[in-house]
This record gives structure tokens, C-alpha cells and sequence, in this order.
């Protein structure tokens, strides 16, 4: 309706007052002393955006407010995707907590609900997150670190002791495929032992191949075509059987901590969304059947404003894609819906208190930028998991922005600012451009088995390190009022609870009790299956039932899928 | 021609956190050493790689919390094969007093923490081989 001519309908500004503001802007410009004007091109959003000296409404002119921006609760989603936003449901507070044994991580899930936690996050050790056993040899020196442990559904029982399943929601961080297609089966074997029934469960599991293939490390990775295809059984299987779950949680972030830019980071998760959705697509489901289901995970990096542009821009990305692509009619299919973390990245070990002011500003950002729930970094995680002082300081920091700042009280206040929408349409535009290139490339399975995304993501870090180097990207304490050595206070660090010999002796335990022959039918099955085009959901739930442990199921994909080389070095 | 310095660098156990330890990797080889990069391994195979490679120095990354229980082992088993020529370092996050424990105690040649300048790492590997000459 505006096309070929340059006053289109719904312009924000009168096209005679844009030609004065921007012949006004070049005489104030040029009007400047050449010490005032030397800077201008020289400033750059993290991502590489020029940020100019001022933003004006000429930068600005081509949005027409109704189509680019709308209200909150209606397309294109860029004002917040609930109508009401913060009033009507508050971001979850959604701390993360994961260490020792589950009986450990039970009492900080608890400790964290008690002081007003909404919502449970967990996460695993790394044998649990790469598939292993508590005794696997693999695991030594990690069982319980960074994470709880989990062998058995046993264990997600003592992880939950004294908790409904029917009335928290819970993040399971799974991260890989491999590894999603089990633990969440666990806890909806649980919940139904317990009672509760899958219609009332809800949650969210990770369940990303980009986890497994490119941010996590070889050896001993899936090849992506069968974690793909893992990532798809987990959301097809949930979307038909626990309506209230997510099954899919579009990492951006652990991308983007292991290197990449906002834009990437948001890109490749919507490319791996419109993979899946081709995929499920492809056996037989709508995508209003699962869409309304798919969720994202943001990194909130340190670039205030261009982080929140990212989080506005993205939900127009989405919404364009799944309206003009994927044709959704479901209106809940049109809505970015994304869980934030704080950078971990963003904080050094030196003077670590200062952690504390980086990630309250990284989580204002983030709830500016109208994220739906949040975890915020706690200072001493550049040394340990954190302390239950410094989980509560972050916990705390979630509960100032909710209640003493007012930035909730009105729907996704920094619109209007001339540099804030400026940015959200270059974001948005620039994120368009990427998921393109990766579509370019036969899709993000093949880029990924190319070895496109490792490049992409050394080849940041060592632009990113050498910034580093050089003093050009600056952090403060770091090489910027470089502290002195010893001038760092000395922080309590967490010591994560002896976790081995207590998994152990479970392990020991269920094997003792359970029926082999039971177990080894389970696991011939899906053995069986895994070659055959049949989803795995239900052999694995199977065998969790059957008491097969984790690290048994996972050595039957390494052996039936095989395993990828890193495509590096 | 003289022989370049030989590094073996590999992600100790099942950690994942890659970045670090590629950075380190790719900027050893700028400066010009010869740097095989393993990814996820355990001692005994790290130790296999070295004497394979006929490894100057083995660097070892971890941010998992597996530092005291495997880091000691690949000092260990590389003075049991008769290699205690070969220097070894650690990069990642720990807690600073367990870094000065592989120090003093268990033979690591230097633990580098979170924010090293990447310069002070190249240093360190050039002058540990120095030494030995």
C-alpha cells in the first residue's frame, strides 16, 4: 500500500520536518569543531554496527510504527510478546542450580524457592551432560562438578524429593540431543510414578546439535545427522505428549559464549528452528503443532543497547519467519518466547565483586529487552559454581530490578528512543542476512558439517582475543586500571561435595536391584531402532522405567550413530 | 634447520569449554611453535600423544573442576614412560589455591588463570624450554 512512493502510510514523521532534521543534523554536524567531529565512524556496536554521535528521527524515518512496531501482545512482536508483559506475568526467576550429588543440588533447588525462586533451572555434570556414568571411567574428576549428577531415575526422584512436579516448572539443562532424548523421560517417568500426569508437567528442556557438535568438544561427539535427528524426536514426541513442555530451548547462548557476535548468536538458532520445522514438517506434523512449543535461550552480553535490540529484533525476525515462511496460524506460533543468562564470559577472576555490578546491568538489560524468564551470574563464577551467598546476591539482584527500579511497570520502556529502534531494524536486518547465508549453505546441518561454525567461532575468538591484547576491547580491572597483583580480594570459592563414591554406591545398588534381562531388551531395542525411522522416545522412555542408566543408553548411540572429528585443526 | 618447540595441548577429560584452549593453541603457533591440539583427552592418552610426538611441553585446559584428579596424573605417567623432560601446563578456571597446589606439589609447571595475557603464556612456553638447554 506504500509502494513507489517515499511518504508511505504510517510514516512516524512528516517527510518536510525528516528533510529539515536531517539538513539541520549536517549544519550542526559540520558546524562542529574538528575535535568534537574526529570520533564520528570510529564507534562501533559489539557486533560492528557504527554507532553514530546522534541519533535523530532521520534514522528512524522509514519506520511506519504499526507494521515495524505494533503493540505489545501483536505482530511483529518487537513491544513484548504478552499484552500486558510484566504486569501480567512477571519474568520467572529462574536460577540455575547444579552441583554435587542430586541430594545436594536438592537442597539448593530448595534453598533457592525458599528465598523466592519461581521457577527451577538444572543443570549436570559433564559426564551427565556428555552421557556418561558416575563410574565410567570417562568421568573421573568431573562427577559432580559444574553440575549434578545424574545416573538413573532414581536420581531425578532424590533431585525432587519434596517437590510437586505438578505445580513448579522446571528447566532441565540437557544441552545435547543425545542426552535430552533421557533425562527429561526421567522426570515425566517420575512425575507420572508420582502421580502427577503429563498433561500438568511443564518445563523446558536445552536439546540443541549445536551444542553437541559445535560448542561442546571432540572427540566423543555425535555426528550432526544424528543429533539432528535426536533433537527432532525429542520435540515431535513432547509436542504429541506433554503439552506444557518446551522441548527445545535454541541455545544462542552457550554460541555465544563459545564465540560469536549477537548476530550469529540469534541467527544460527533461528536457522537450527527452521530446520527443525522442515523436518517435522517433513513427518507429517503442522507447524502450529509444535511451534507454539519452541523456545530460545539469549546470552545478555555486555553491549547494553545493542543487546537489547537484539532480544526486540529477534522476536520480528521470528515472527516473520514463522507467519511468511512456515504460513503458522496459531497465534502462540508467532511468539519468541526466550529465556536470558547474564555473560558468563563477561566475568574476569580479578577483583570479582565487580561481577556483581556487570551482571545487575546485563539483567536490567535483559528484562528491558522483555525476556520472559532469567538467570543472573553470580560474581565467583570465574572460579567455581557459585557459593549459596553469591546464588543469593544474584537472586536478589533479579528481585531489585522486579520491584525497586519500576522499569516493569510500563511495556518495553526504551521504545521510541532513536537509537534503539534504529538498532533493532539493523539487528533485525543483519539476522535476516545470516540465517540467509547459512540457508545459502544447504542449511545449518550442512554448515555445521562443513565446518563453517567452527571457523566462524575461532576466528571471533582470536579477533576477540587480540582486541583483548591490544587494549582495544577493554575490561576494567583486566587491562584497563589493571589491578595490581594481590590487590584482588580473596573470594570463598565453592568446593563442590565429594559426589563419586555416593553415585557410586546408588549405581551399585540398581544394578543390584534391577532385572538384566529387563535391561539388556530395553537397550537391544533401541539399538535396533536407532536404525530404523522411528522416533526413540518411547524405547528410551522405556528404559528409564526399566532402570537402564544413562551412560548405557548413550553408549548405544556412540556405537549405532558413531562418532564426528572436530573439524578443527 | 632448528627444531621448533613441540607442544602437545589437549582439553583435559570431558570438558567442553574449547575456547580457551584453541586461542592458546592458535596463538603458540603463531609464535611459532609446533602445536598439535587433541581436543577432549585423558592422561594416558595425552601421554601416549607426547611421546609420539616427541612433545617439549604438554598444555592442558580444564574449566570443569577435574584439575587436582587428572592434572597430576599426566606429571605422573609422563615421569613413569621416562619423560620428565617434557614441561606441563594448565589453563582455566580454579580456585587460585589449587593452582598453587599442581604447582608446588604435584610438578605442573605454571597454572595460568582466567585473564592471562596470552603474551605471558607464549613467554612462559618459550623460556620453560630455555631452561632446559
Amino acid at each position: 500500500m506504500s509502494q513507489g512512493t517515499t511518504e508511505k502510510k504510517g510514516n512516524l514523521f512528516n517527510q518536510e520536518q525528516i528533510k529539515l532534521i536531517m539538513k539541520s543534523y549536517d549544519d550542526w554536524f559540520n558546524g562542529l569543531s574538528d575535535e568534537d567531529k574526529i570520533s564520528e565512524g570510529k564507534y562501533f556496536t559489539h557486533s560492528g554496527i557504527t554507532t553514530k554521535l546522534l541519533y535523530t528521527p532521520a534514522d528512524v524515518k522509514d519506520i511506519d510504527y504499526m507494521k515495524d512496531l505494533g503493540f505489545s501482545g501483536q505482530p511483529p512482536y518487537v513491544r513484548g510478546v504478552y499484552p500486558n508483559m510484566y504486569r501480567g506475568r512477571m519474568f520467572t526467576v529462574r536460577q540455575l542450580a547444579g552441583l554435587g550429588a542430586p541430594e545436594d543440588c536438592n537442597l539448593r533447588i530448595k534453598y533457592l524457592l525458599d528465598h523466592g525462586a519461581t521457577g527451577v533451572n538444572i543443570l549436570f555434570d559433564l559426564p551427565t551432560i556428555r552421557g556418561y556414568n558416575s563410574d565410567d571411567p570417562e568421568a573421573e574428576g568431573n562427577v559432580g562438578h559444574c553440575g549434578a549428577a545424574v545416573d538413573s531415575i532414581r536420581d531425578m526422584d532424590a533431585f525432587f524429593k519434596d517437590i510437586d512436579l505438578g505445580k513448579v516448572s522446571t528447566s532441565i539443562v540437557t544441552h545435547l540431543p543425545s542426552t535430552s532424548v533421557v533425562i527429561p523421560g526421567m522426570y515425566f517417568a517420575l512425575a507420572e510414578q508420582r502421580g502427577t500426569s503429563l498433561m500438568n508437567v511443564a518445563g523446558t528442556c536445552q536439546n540443541d546439535f549445536i551444542m553437541e557438535t559445535c560448542v561442546g568438544s571432540a572427540p566423543e561427539i555425535l555426528l550432526p545427522s544424528a543429533s539432528f535427528r535426536l533433537q527432532c524426536d525429542v520435540v515431535e514426541w513432547i509436542c504429541k505428549n506433554v503439552p506444557h513442555w518446551n522441548p527445545i530451548s535454541y541455545n544462542g547462548y552457550n554460541l555465544r559464549e563459545a564465540g560469536t557476535d549477537a548476530v550469529a548468536e540469534v541467527g544460527i538458532a533461528i536457522s537450527n528452528a527452521i530446520a527443525t520445522a522442515e523436518e517435522l514438517i517433513r513427518r507429517g506434523m503442522d507447524i502450529d503443532d509444535f511451534a507454539p512449543r519452541m523456545s530460545f535461550f539469549w546470552d545478555l552480553h555486555n553491549d547494553f543497547f545493542e543487546e537489547i535490540a537484539k532480544c526486540r529484533a529477534s522476536r520480528k525476525v521470528w515472527y516473520k519467519i514463522m507467519k511468511e515462511r512456515f504460513g503458522a496460524k496459531n497465534p502462540r506460533s508467532l511468539l519468541m518466547r526466550y529465556h536470558v543468562q547474564t555473560a558468563g564470559v563477561t566475568l574476569p577472576a580479578t577483583e570479582p565483586y565487580n561481577n556483581i555490578a556487570r551482571s545487575a546491568i546485563q539483567g536490567l538489560a535483559a528484562v528491558l529487552g522483555g525476556g520472559q524468564s532469567l538467570h543472573i551470574d553470580s560474581y565467583d563464577e570465574a572460579y567455581s559454581a557459585p557459593t549459596e551467598e553469591a546464588a543469593l546476591i544474584s537472586l536478589r539482584s533479579q528481585q531489585i530490578i522486579q520491584v525497586e527500579t519500576g522499569v516493569v511497570n510500563t511495556v518495553d520502556p526504551l521504545a521510541g528512543s532513536y537509537y534503539v529502534e534504529h538498532l533493532t531494524e539493523r539487528m533485525g536486518e543483519r539476522i535476516m542476512d545470516y540465517i540467509k547465508k547459512i540457508e545459502d549453505m544447504g542449511g545449518l546441518v550442512a554448515a555445521v558439517e562443513s565446518g563453517w561454525l567452527h571457523r566462524e567461532i575461532s576466528g571471533y575468538n582470536m579477533k576477540h582475543q587480540k582486541a583483548i591484547e591490544t587494549g582495544e576491547h577493554k575490561i576494567v580491572g583486566v587491562n584497563y586500571m589493571k589491578a595490581e597483583e594481590g590487590e584482588t580480594t580473596p573470594i570463598e570459592v565453592y568446593r563442590y561435595p565429594e559426589t563419586y563414591t555416593r553415585q557410586k554406591a546408588k549405581l551399585d545398588l540398581l544394578r543390584k536391584e534391577r532385572s538384566d534381562q529387563k535391561v539388556k531388551e530395553c537397550l537391544n531395542v533401541l539399538r535396533d531402532k536407532c536404525h530404523s525411522d522411528e522416533n526413540l522416545y518411547p524405547y528410551t522412555l522405556d528404559a528409564v522405567k526399566n532402570l537402564v542408566t544413562l551412560g548405557e543408553i548413550e553408549e548405544v548411540f556412540r556405537e549405532e550413530f558413531g562418532l564426528w572429528s572436530f573439524p578443527l585443526i | 634447520m632448528e627444531r621448533k618447540i613441540k607442544v602437545v595441548m589437549a582439553k583435559l577429560g570431558l570438558d567442553i569449554h574449547w575456547r580457551g584452549v584453541y586461542l592458546v593453541s592458535q596463538f603458540l603457533r603463531d609464535a611459532g611453535m609446533d602445536v598439535v591440539y587433541l581436543g577432549n583427552k585423558f592422561p594416558e592418552q595425552i601421554v601416549e600423544a607426547a611421546i609420539e610426538e616427541d612433545a617439549d611441553i604438554v598444555g592442558l585446559s580444564t574449566l570443569s573442576g577435574n584439575h587436582l584428579t587428572l592434572g597430576p596424573k599426566v606429571v605422573q605417567l609422563l615421569k613413569e614412560k621416562g619423560m620428565d623432560r617434557v614441561k606441563v601446563f594448565m589453563g582455566g578456571v580454579m580456585p587460585p589455591a589449587d593452582a598453587i597446589e599442581l604447582e608446588e606439589k604435584h610438578g605442573v609447571e605454571k597454572v595460568f588463570l582466567p585473564d592471562t595475557p596470552m603474551e605471558t603464556i607464549v613467554k612462559a612456553y618459550y623460556n620453560s624450554t630455555d631452561e632446559q638447554q
